[in-house]
């Protein structure tokens, strides 16, 4: 699957793989000081602040010999490639040297309880293909994670260069979450996450042989929005982003930083207390948002409104198709049905009576609305809109820009991607493998491969019997 | 007719018939006198030949003109150029075909920084957003014609049969979509044929690839094309070897539905609305030039035709009468 890894000044190895202590002091420093002031030749590259050699040197503090050398280490490991010609400034033109995003790729995934959608990402994050499909969830998480590993098998097929995966960054509700393996660094990847005895992470860490990162789909989707706007100089550090689903759920960035919580599931707004209904949620709760302002219950109320003939239109279209679809309620709506305008308006406001409270708490500075309810149109929006000024000080929304989301599921996707190279490229992972050129070679990966690989080939534990 | 697929970026289709443009609205388009340029892949094919002529009519109607149209020739660098050309006229809108994924995304993207709104069809290329890059992409249901392609297929084929997919290879959305669902549906419901991918970079290199494979798998029992010009290349080449195969293929062009009609390769076609598909994307770009947003996705779904409709369904997709050569008179 991966190219085979161009290895510079190897470090000695255990037999478990890890770089061994050196038995002589003085080679243990030189190799130390040689992969620190590559992790940092390369971490001002990649974040582009320097790109020629004076700026290394400037920025880095290295000599001119060490940095020249370190350039032509990653040149040859094939992590920067070599530029055009940058401005003389008094002499020759310094030559610009750049990370090269297409060294390696990351499968990335969304999975819901509706939709899954895949796409392959170069380094930079940037998506190169994306698709989605429709999953049923009738058919259990299971048929859902076969029809993943079909979709990234397509995928590798079809598109050569994406068999040089370098790990694999996966988005999932938290209601699929357990919580038991909410961390979610490499030294627990091996502690897979099981959805209906699945254990997702191993296979996919079996089956393509990289490593894979988890987090909650909608902090995924908070930093794909953000790194987009981020990228299109729309910066703002204070942001907030709320996906209107099924499930209502919402991700925070504050002062340019993704807030996690203490278990990684921050962001479970659609468990708010309204005082809307009295139905009990899958939570144990009563009243969550989401029972009254979710699509599913939209949808729901929908068809009943349908059956009993409160909405002509929707009656109609129940009669043609034999199902209703929330966007035939948006669609209705802008006709001038005046159930379904009421329906989105009501909705509209409970949301919005929520998100008044975190804006009053969390002072952002932008509300993204995301998810398929944002798209049914201007009632539902407005009346978010106009509930969050009525319910927030003045103060708190002098500034605020409250915007519909433009990336629709791709937020996800692009989320998974930046988060997955973030986490490749942090400082303490980067100097664990960057002397061979792929993060496939750091001593933690290969003990997870090894340990992947061990527990493939030992028999399954027997089924407990009934009466035990 | 439901929709199976989702948009490039996973949303829910809207169907065409949402586009509703009023009396009122469109007398403001007639008094603006609106100027469009179109960039298609080809202006060669009958798809092309059709979504061109929904668009110049629904252009008419609402008083705008349509100043150039492009033939890209699929070529990636031709489109590039072309794209930033007609935007340096500066016309209200350019609708375009793009020729490829990534490759082209920055040229596109250029056409709407440059203030000319920008309406895709059948391809949203990755990396460009709604609302910011364009209006809206209005395409067939492309989910929903793989589906079509490989239920027609079934019958054909013997168990555990091997079918080859002559498969795009070019990043595309919309011939990705129809690969995938002509799989998932094979998968899950033939689940003992084996499918094999036929790839081509392009159309004048099919039939030597077509060639090979068929040297090397004298048990291919069919053959699903992801379009109507490969489907009939690969006929071509079957002919020529007195070999018969069934072939499948999406777009009811004039040669695959006079094929569809002899009944000896084609067996069926997913027929995608190509004169509705122009119709749609020119009223998205009227509606957005009038300062409205379109839904971000517009589709259309497919028809399943095969040798009993097929005179039916060129009617109602070319918008006129089929010719006589389709017309199978009915048993009495």
């Amino acid at each position: 699957m991966s190219s085979k890894p161009k290895v510079i000044r190897q470090m000695p190895k255990t037999p478990e793989g890890r770089e061994a202590p050196s038995t002589h002091a003085g080679q243990g420093r030189r190799g130390d000081s040689e992969r620190y002031s590559l992790v940092a030749v390369m971490e001002l590259i990649r974040s582009g602040r320097a790109d020629t050699r004076l700026e290394i040197e400037r920025l880095s503090g290295l000599g001119r010999a060490v940095v020249t050398d370190r350039l032509t280490a990653l040149i040859d490991l094939g992590l920067v490639e070599e530029g055009e010609l940058g401005p003389a400034i008094g002499g020759r033109a310094p030559r610009r040297v750049k990370f090269r995003a297409d060294a390696g790729r990351i499968l990335v995934a969304t999975l819901d309880s509706t939709t899954i959608g895949v796409g392959l990402a170069d380094l930079a994050g940037r998506l190169r293909v994306e698709h989605y499909e429709a999953i049923d969830a009738a058919q259990g998480p299971a048929a859902s994670l076969k029809r993943l590993d079909t979709l990234f098998d397509w995928m590798l097929d079809q598109y050569p260069e994406a068999r040089d995966v370098w790990a694999i960054g996966l988005g999932t509700p938290v209601s699929l979450f357990n919580l038991d393996a909410s961390g979610l660094n490499l030294d627990a990847l091996d502690s897979a996450i099981a959805t209906d005895k699945a254990p997702l992470t191993e296979n996919l860490v079996a089956r393509y042989r990289a490593p894979v990162w988890v987090r909650s789909l909608v902090q995924l989707m908070t930093i794909g929005e953000f790194g987009v706007r981020n990228e299109a100089g729309m910066s703002n550090r204070d942001f907030l982003y709320v996906d209107l689903g099924d499930e209502i759920t919402a991700g925070l960035m504050s002062d340019g930083r993704l807030h996690r919580g203490a278990h990684g599931i921050a962001g479970q707004i659609g468990h708010i207390a309204t005082d809307s209904s009295r139905e009990v949620c899958r939570c144990g709760n009563i009243g969550c948002l989401e029972l009254v302002a979710g699509a599913g219950a939209i949808v729901g109320e929908a068809l009943q409104a349908a059956q009993d003939g409160r909405s002509r239109y929707l009656a109609e279209v129940l009669a043609a198709n034999g199902q209703l679809a929330l966007a035939d309620i948006g669609f209705s709506a802008r006709l001038g049905d005046p159930y379904c305008a009421e329906l989105l308006s009501r909705c509209g406001q409970l949301i919005g009576k929520v998100l008044a409270g975190l804006a009053n708490a969390l002072n952002p500075a932008v509300i993204v609305l995301g998810g398929e309810l944002a798209r049914t149109g201007d009632i539902l929006l407005a009346a978010i809109r106009e509930t969050i000024y009525r319910h927030t000080a003045p103060v708190v929304t002098r500034d605020l820009q409250i915007i519909r989301s433009q990336m629709g599921r791709s937020a996800g996707l692009i989320g998974a991607g930046l988060l997955t190279v973030d986490a490749l490229f942090a400082s303490d992972r980067l100097g664990g493998w960057i002397t061979t050129g792929t993060p496939l070679q750091h001593p933690d990966v290969q003990a997870l491969l090894a340990r992947v690989t061990q527990s493939r080939r030992m028999p399954p534990p027997p089924d407990p019997s009934p009466d035990r | 007719m439901s929709i199976a697929g989702l948009g490039p970026h996973g949303e829910r289709g809207a169907p065409f018939e949402q586009l509703d443009i009023s009396e009122a609205d469109a007398e403001r388009a007639r008094l603006a006198c609106f100027r469009l340029c179109v960039v298609l892949h080809t202006t060669t094919s009958d798809w092309a030949k059709q979504a061109l002529k929904g668009i110049a009519a629904t252009l008419d109607v609402y008083g705008a003109s349509l100043d150039e149209v492009v033939d890209c020739g699929f070529q990636i660098d031709t489109q590039i150029r072309a794209l930033g050309r007609l935007t340096d006229s500066a016309p209200d809108a350019i609708i375009s075909i793009p020729v490829g994924g990534s490759a082209v995304a920055d040229a596109h993207r250029r056409v709407s920084r440059a203030g000319v709104k920008l309406a895709l069809l059948d391809n949203g290329p990755t990396g460009l957003l709604p609302g910011s890059d364009y209006v809206s992409v209005i395409s067939a249901d492309n989910f929903g014609l793989g589906t079509i392609g490989a239920r027609l297929l079934s019958p054909y084929i013997p168990p555990a049969g091997r079918v080859g997919i002559l498969s795009y290879q070019a990043d595309f959305f919309a011939t990705n979509e129809r690969e995938i669902a002509f799989r998932k549906w094979m998968g899950s419901e033939r689940p003992d044929i084996r499918l094999s991918a036929i790839k081509f970079p392009d159309l004048g290199s099919l039939a030597a690839i077509f060639t090979a494979f068929l040297d090397a798998n004298p048990d291919l029992a069919g053959l699903f094309a992801v379009w109507d010009l490969p489907a009939m290349e690969a006929v071509k080449v079957l002919a020529a070897r007195g070999q018969c195969l069934p072939v499948t293929t999406v777009d009811l062009g004039n040669q695959a539905a006079l094929a569809l009609a002899a009944g000896d390769f084609i067996k069926g076609i997913a027929a995608q609305r190509a004169y509705d598909q122009g119709v749609a994307v020119a009223k998205a770009t009227i509606t957005s030039l009038l300062g409205r947003d379109p839904p971000s996705w517009i589709v259309l779904p497919g028809l399943a035709t095969q040798k009993a409709n097929v005179a039916e369904a060129y009617q109602r997709i070319w918008h006129e009468a089929p010719p006589a050569a389709l017309c199978v008179p009915k048993a009495v």
